[in-house]
């Protein structure tokens, strides 16, 4: 199993649930100047961001500073191949993030312009399952 | 401090179905409160609110029936996607009363300590402050064009305008210039060899070890 997973958790595996409503936390830009926004729910696996964080970093080269928002708590399960029906649950395949409507999945600051800013997101964006759109920090009131 | 104007007109239907006919006309329901008197409910206009909220105006001037009073944007309220503003908090203030509000910070100019490998990180974009409605400024500039690797903007070095105080912590740091972090890992991160390939699970005691099982 490659990419990012919790280090410990409480049960091996996981109900698959339903990804319900809009993101009501996360959903600012709250660390960087610029950031990348679901515009759908959908799941993140570790690999769909370990591949936006190369992109990213690749892009940047040593400019700025990328912070990823989102972490894979949810592990997901898969049966092997040509397996009959029965006997349990599979084993644990990958782990992903699950991501609402609105969540600022990945963030870029420290001093980058809006156009890099915007064409590093847009490399990130592509290794996504998710529509996405480009959003820059609000400032308070 | 700039004040906008805003074009509102009085809100006599209320719940969602009549706001969400005054978003389609290019509106936005909004309430007036403060000062002790009733909740007061307005409609404004939307393309004016934004631009108002593009200049960073804390203050608008509502013209409502022909008459033009100055409030303060207390909250505005956005869609799921933080996008359109959805709903607007205006706030009775007295031109001379003092008020809390949030401006913002702006770094101006390249720190010395950038070209001795050091990385600016702002670390306060939203400035808490206390002081006379109009006296808000828009922006609070800083100059950090001086600043060396290892050296920081506090506070209390701001240059604040006359009237103008800072709620914030004097201590807190506005703005830094540290030595970059060397992000040198571009290549996706392989498992480390010996590390676990599944994570630990709490409370569960591995086979080996669990007293009096039999194999």
């Amino acid at each position: 199993m490659a990419g990012n997973m919790p280090k410990r958790v409480k049960w091996r595996k996981a109900q698959k649930g339903r990804i319900k409503g809009n993101a009501t936390r996360g959903n600012t830009v709250a660390y960087g100047d610029f950031g990348l926004q679901s515009l759908e729910p959908g799941r993140v696996t570790s690999r769909h961001i370990e591949a936006g964080r190369v992109a990213a970093t690749h892009f940047l080269q040593r400019e700025g500073r990328i912070y990823i928002r989102i972490f894979p708590h949810k592990p997901i399960t898969k049966k092997p191949l040509e397996v009959r029906m029965g006997t349990g649950k599979g084993e644990v395949d990958i782990w992903t993030a699950e991501v609402k409507p609105g969540t600022v999945m990945f963030e870029v600051g420290g001093g980058v312009s809006e156009e890099l800013a915007k064409a590093a997101l847009l490399r990130v964006a592509h290794k996504l399952p998710v529509k996405t759109r480009f959003v820059a920090r609000r400032h308070g009131l | 401090m700039e004040i906008a104007n805003v074009k509102g007109e009085a809100r006599t239907d209320h719940g969602r179905h009549a706001n969400d006919r005054l978003r389609r006309r290019g509106m936005l329901p909004a309430v007036i409160y403060g000062h002790g008197e009733a909740p007061e409910g307005v409609a404004l206009s939307r393309r004016d609110l934004e631009q108002a909220l593009a200049r960073l105006s804390h203050v608008i001037a509502l013209e409502c029936d022909g008459k033009a009073t100055q409030y303060l944007i207390k909250d505005v309220q956005y869609d799921h996607l933080q996008k359109d503003p959805v709903h607007v908090d205006l706030m009775r203030v007295d031109p001379n009363e003092r008020v809390h509000v949030k401006v913002t910070v702006e770094l101006k100019g390249t720190p010395a300590g950038l070209k001795a490998g050091g990385e600016l990180s702002q670390l306060i974009t939203d400035l808490d402050v206390e002081c006379r409605l109009l006296d808000i400024p828009s922006v609070i500039v800083v100059n950090v064009a001086d600043l060396e690797l290892n050296q920081a903007v506090r506070v209390r070095e701001l240059q604040l305008p006359d009237g103008v105080k800072a709620l914030a912590d004097a201590d807190a740091t506005v703005a830094q210039v540290k030595l970059k972090r060397i992000v040198a890992e571009v290549a996706p991160s392989v498992p480390v060899e010996g590390a676990p390939a599944e994570p630990e699970v709490i409370g569960r005691v591995a086979k080996e070890e669990t007293p009096g099982e039999k194999d």
